[in-house]
């Protein structure tokens, strides 16, 4: 379906072949000079950091000036990042691609030199402009949805630091500087879950969030401590030397780790195992839709655009290392692995996301899936074409969030879609934008996610192995229109079902929107069969018009089954939720719930029953409890540990502390023996020690008047005097220079 | 780093006189708390005094039959002559010191008494031994611990505990000081194996950060030899302890420290790089040369005895770090031959002050006026230790200085800078005198305030005689002790 892609993998793969067989580096990217922007990349994540410290120290009334540095500081990295991506710009026009890393030493260790550093190259260019983009424009939105809020300084501090750890993540060389990073990003994460903490259950939806990723991030952090061990280096890319550079990935192929892998693939397993905590992959997703607890500029920021990807963009950083050992158009088994988690996980989030009732709910589980997406798209089609799904998805999901969250503000914090509707009317600019988010989500022509999610299933087409992941993908595609279509009849069309006046959000939410809407539309052209230009800048190549696309074998059936597909599932929705005009049952009051958790109260007096679930209740409740993933994770490891900690307690109480009183009781009885046998010796004795510790204290007391802490301070200031002449003196005889 | 297949055997082999002192030092506890727990206070102490000279010489004797060498793991602890020499002296100046404690009254509990003794020993003797940052670290902390436990032990005396205290506190900072500086060197060679080190800083050169390091490592062993800036708790923890923990304090504890010095100066200074201006030797000399001055002078001002004995403590420890800072192996052995004969001489004197407090109850100069018609043996005994620690002829002392200085002369490339503190070391010595002789001046010739006899027990009479005896007779025939001692 798009040729120019397909054969932009395929050259990528014949280079990287090319390279195993020669050992020199890759024709297409060029370890140039470092430039003077790449020098000062670091800045683009600290200064968000810094900007997250100082607010840190403000006090609680200060908004303006939360909200203002917060602004200012990521405003600052994009206009960095836009440099950078301009430089890269630049250098590809000039007919080559950059790799400049910036390689400092961390600290030595005998002669282990820990080295760490950053990188510039047309992956993080794109990545850095997004997030920092993205970002932005949430930060904005924020300032509204949050003004109410009386912690906004401390929500403010926790964004900046989210985005200063997610900007570390983007350009870090070193995969132990990136875990670092990413760590930050998961506890802000965790932080901004949790940030109306006294609500139940957004706590205990943070502390899932934290628990479910660290499963993940323990197999990565295996995985790095594995590839460092192999490699001796950290580093991804050092002039050859790198961990997932020729040379490194050739020894990593040799060394075999268990069951007939090779140590590259094991590494490259526990780190998409990372990859799959962070991005929600099954079996991994279920803290995703339970983190929508956290406000809706955080579900817009980091569990949709940005930190969920993060998964994506490591599996897309460590591509070599993944595709290291393909035989020629074959895949190898961590690239296959990712093919087959992401489609599961793409299909499951399309068939949850249409039982579920939560504005929010149906969104997260519409990332869950096109993250799914993504996956597949980088183990089937290359970095280019999963990259790609990412950058469009970023900026339609967040447009989705956001209007999603101009909804429950309008609504009065309603989330339930059952007691929303017509608000096409109340909210038109909302509307609008939401409109352009859904089509693009969709896959509808024309709109970005019909580019990118189409690339993503020609390539599945095109996989030697298996027709199975295209399979799935393509009623992915066919339910997501439908969900899509369901929800916005249901909120959009219809009667008001809901309780007071919907109205429509102040300019500072909606202003964002459109500009969101903006990218949502246009930004997919991109990257499409005739005008490849996002793959070709990702890889490296110069670009070329494809003139003959059209001529391409299979990719008009495709384009043509996609479209299809797609009005079909449009067309459905339409039918069931716009058509037929859902309306509250007339003889059942309004009740305003709040809802306490994601467990879905199937049946409020007052709610509408779904038109599927009166036709297959059975299925449809399957469905709208997500396939009892959080029940069987109850049933089985949360009650092992339970279990556990219940038998460690029992131990402790029983066993061990039966053996401590035991013998505590042994010796009381020693004591009470040798009490009754000389009471005089001891009572005398007694008396003296009294005396003395009263001695004693009137001692101390007179000490701490005293002059210890001079002592102390001499010392001190005796060790400081002696380092000064030593190094004065080192540096007068030419043994140090300073 | 290395690793090194542990020979457990091996180990045990090389610290047998070690496990004989815990042996012997759990035996006390166990006679003294089970056996005799309703015998005589005096009766206990003797008990487990006996015990503990037993202990210490069959040690002492185990090393003396069993020559040669051997290390553990990669060197964390050598047993060679040299350090035989160390561990024997240490062996013996602990079996002095108790045999001087027969008759001490500051403890109820003789049994813990010397049982702590003998784990201070123990540390003393690994730490002479250890040539590992570890090793050297742990056996440190097991002597420190010890003494700081001991040097409390008088525990209805307010300033027992505050000696201990202040120890304590500037201690755990030096310790802490040092530490840090240790994990440096193992951060900036990735060993800590004291060869190592010297191969890693010879390879790499100087930084900063090795500097640094060295300064925190000057910091730690120079609290353990009081030398200045890191000698303040001295004074205080001299007058406050009781004496023969003193006693202790300022002679095995200074043997092993100078010991271990000596090993880790070795892998300070780069063998390639083996000049004068090396930044530990730099480091060294103006310790030294700030202890000579600073401990002389202060000595000057001093009415107590213990304090003054504190002071001087600290010149004669800036004397030994002349001879270290010259880094030859003829000075490293003037250095302990040095270390010993003062820790000899050191114990003696206590062993005085310490009959002379039990009779008049204070170390303050009156105390001791006319010592000389009250007991003139004591008087004797005082007089031949402190002009032996005056460094006159024929005495121990003066060999021993002689040696030392001769060393540091004879040291290649000294140059003007050696000669320069060796002539100021003379004249601080000569400054010495001044003190010393304050103090026999009392013993000597101010009349006493009562004439009845100074109550002394016949074993202390005896050993105090035999110490002098020692002091004169090794001034008299040095090659004695000096043939004995191998060089590093």
């Amino acid at each position: 379906m798009t040729p120019p892609m397909i054969a932009g993998s395929a050259s990528l793969m014949a280079t990287w072949l090319a390279q195993e067989s020669n050992g020199s580096f890759s024709p297409a990217f060029v370890d140039g000079a470092s430039s003077t922007i790449a020098h000062v990349l670091w800045l683009i994540p600290a200064i968000p950091m810094v900007a997250a410290g100082l607010i840190a120290l403000l006090k609680q009334p200060r908004r303006a000036a939360a909200a203002g540095l917060a602004i200012t500081g990521l405003a600052a990295s994009l206009i960095l990042s836009i440099i950078a991506f301009v430089h890269v710009l630049g250098v590809w026009g000039s007919g080559a691609a950059t790799r400049e890393a910036v390689t400092f030493n961390w600290f030595d260790l005998g002669a282990t030199h820990m080295q760490m550093g950053w990188l510039l190259d047309p992956l993080a260019a794109v990545m850095l402009v997004m997030v920092t983009f993205v970002g932005l424009l949430i930060f904005i939105y924020s300032t509204g949805y949050m003004a109410e809020d009386e912690n906004f300084t401390r929500f403010f501090c926790f964004l900046s630091l989210f985005a200063g750890g997610m900007l570390g993540v983007i350009i870090s060389n070193s995969i132990l500087l990136l875990f670092m990073c990413w760590e930050i990003v998961g506890l802000t994460s965790y932080l901004l879950i949790g940030f109306w903490y006294h609500k139940p259950s957004a706590a205990a939806a943070a502390k899932k969030a934290f628990l479910t990723t660290r499963v993940g991030d323990i197999f990565f952090l295996l995985g790095i401590v594995w590839l460092f061990a192999q490699t001796g280096t950290t580093l991804f890319y050092n002039y050859g030397s790198g961990a997932i550079e020729p040379n490194a990935l050739a020894a990593l192929l040799q060394q075999p780790a268990a069951w007939g892998l090779s140590a590259a693939t094991a590494i490259g397993l526990l780190i998409f195992a990372g990859a799959a905590g962070k991005s929600g992959q099954l079996p991994l997703h279920v803290w995703l839709p339970d983190a929508m607890e956290g406000p809706t500029p955080v579900s817009a920021l980091i569990h949709a655009a940005t930190m969920v990807a993060a998964g994506v963009y490591l599996v897309a950083r460590v591509y070599p290392l993944m595709s290291a050992g393909a035989s020629a158009g074959g895949s190898t088994v961590s690239l296959t692995t990712v093919a087959w988690v992401g489609a599961l996980t793409a299909l499951f989030g399309s068939l949850v996301a249409v039982a579920q009732n939560d504005i929010k709910r149906i969104l997260a589980y519409s990332t869950v899936s096109q993250l799914g997406y993504m996956m597949v798209g980088l183990a089937v089609g290359g970095v280019a074409i999963g990259m790609f799904h990412l950058i469009t998805h970023a900026f339609f999901k967040a447009l989705l969030f956001l209007g999603a969250g101009s909804v429950i503000h309008g609504c009065h914090e309603e989330q339930d879609i059952r007691r929303m509707g017509g608000l096409r009317h109340e909210m038109p600019r909302t509307f609008y934008a939401y409109l352009a988010g859904m089509l693009a989500l969709s896959g509808f022509p024309l709109f970005s996610g019909f580019w990118s999610k189409d690339a993503i299933i020609g390539s599945a087409f095109h996989w030697p192995l298996s027709k199975g992941p295209f399979v799935l993908l393509i009623i992915g595609a066919l339910l997501t229109a439908f969900y899509m279509m369901r929800q916005v009849g249901y909120v959009f069309f219809g009667p008001w079902r809901g309780h007071g006046h919907p109205h429509e959000s102040p300019s500072v939410m909606t202003v964002p929107l459109s500009i969101l809407a903006v990218f949502a539309i246009f930004l997919g052209f991109l990257g499409t069969p005739a005008w490849p230009w996002f793959a070709s800048f990702i890889q490296g190549e110069p670009l070329k018009f494809e003139a003959a696309w059209y001529a391409e074998p299979n990719l008009m059936p495709l384009m043509g089954l996609a479209i299809v597909l797609v009005l079909l599932g449009l067309g459905a929705g339409w039918l069931l939720y716009v058509r037929r005009n859902v309306t509250r049952p007339a003889s059942a009051p309004v009740h305003h719930h709040a809802q306490e958790h994601g467990d879905e109260p199937q049946h409020e007096a007052g709610d509408l029953v779904d038109v599927l679930e009166g036709a297959a209740p059975t299925v449809w409740s399957w469905l709208a409890n997500r396939l009892y993933f959080d029940e069987l994770y109850a049933a089985t490891v949360i009650r092992w540990y339970a279990m556990l900690a219940w038998l460690s307690d029992w131990l402790d109480r029983r066993v061990w502390g039966g053996i401590v009183a035991m013998v505590a009781a042994a010796f009381r009885g020693l004591g009470w023996t040798n009490k009754t046998v000389d009471s005089q010796l001891i009572d005398g004795a007694f008396d003296k020690t009294c005396e003395e510790l009263v001695t004693s204290g009137g001692v101390l007391a007179w000490l701490q008047a005293d002059r210890s802490p001079l002592y102390l301070r001499v010392l001190t200031v005796g060790a400081l005097v002696l380092a000064g002449i030593a190094l004065v003196v080192a540096t007068a005889t030419g043994q140090v220079r300073l | 780093m290395n690793t090194f297949a542990v020979n457990y055997g091996n180990l045990f082999s090389i610290t047998i006189p070690e496990t004989i002192l815990e042996v012997v030092s759990l035996l006390v506890l166990v006679v003294d708390l089970g056996f005799l727990r309703k015998s005589t206070q005096p009766a206990r102490m003797t008990a487990a005094c006996v015990l503990g000279v037993i202990g210490s010489v069959l040690a002492g004797l185990w090393l003396l039959t069993h020559s040669g060498t051997a290390s553990f793991a990669g060197d964390a602890l050598v047993l060679n002559s040299l350090v035989a020499a160390a561990q024997i002296g240490i062996l013996l100046l602990t079996a002095l010191v108790l045999l001087l404690s027969f008759q001490a009254e500051f403890s109820r509990n003789p049994g813990e008494y010397v049982a702590i003794v003998l784990l201070a020993t123990t540390g003393m003797m690994l730490v002479a031994a250890a040539r590992d940052l570890l090793v050297i670290f742990v056996a440190l902390e097991l002597l420190s611990l010890s003494l700081y436990v001991l040097a409390a032990f008088a525990k209805s005396s307010a300033l027992s505990s505050e000696a201990a205290l202040k120890y304590y506190l500037f201690g755990g900072m030096s310790a802490a000081l040092m530490l840090f500086g240790f994990s440096y060197l193992y951060g900036l060679t990735g060993t800590t194996n004291l060869n190592g080190i010297a191969v890693s800083l010879a390879s790499q050169g100087l930084s900063p950060l090795v500097v640094v390091a060295m300064v925190l490592v000057a910091a730690g062993l120079g609290f353990k030899v009081a030398a200045v800036p890191f000698h303040l708790w001295a004074p205080d923890t001299y007058q406050g302890a009781p004496a023969p923990v003193a006693a202790l304090i300022a002679s095995g504890s200074k043997v092993a420290s100078f010991a271990v010095l000596v090993a880790v100066t070795g892998s300070l200074i780069p063998a390639a790089s083996a000049s004068r201006g090396a930044t530990w030797i730099v480091l060294l000399v103006w310790m030294a040369g700030a202890s000579i001055l600073l401990g002389n002078l202060a000595a000057l001002a001093q009415t107590s005895v213990r304090r003054l004995l504190a002071y001087s403590a600290i010149a004669h420890a800036g004397y030994m770090l002349l001879g270290i800072a010259a880094n030859t192996p003829q000075s490293g052995a003037a250095v302990f031959y040095y270390a010993l004969t003062y820790a000899l001489t050191t114990v003696g004197a206590f062993g005085v002050i310490a009959v002379v407090e039990r009779n008049m109850g204070s170390d303050r100069f009156d105390a001791f006026a006319g010592l000389s018609r009250r007991n003139p043996l004591l008087a004797a005994s005082m007089l031949i230790f402190l002009l032996s620690l005056a460094g006159i002829p024929p005495l121990v002392g003066f060999w021993a200085k002689f040696n030392l200085f001769a060393a540091v002369l004879r040291a290649p490339g000294v140059g003007a800078w050696g000669l320069g503190m060796v002539i100021f070391a003379l004249a601080a010595s000569a400054v010495s005198l001044y003190y010393y002789l304050q103090v026999l001046k009392r013993v000597y010739v101010v009349p006493a305030m009562t004439d009845e006899p100074m109550a002394v027990s016949a074993l202390e009479q005896l050993v105090l005689l035999v110490i002098a005896l020692l002091v004169a007779l090794l001034g008299i025939f040095p090659s004695a002790l000096s043939g004995w001692i191998p060089l590093g």
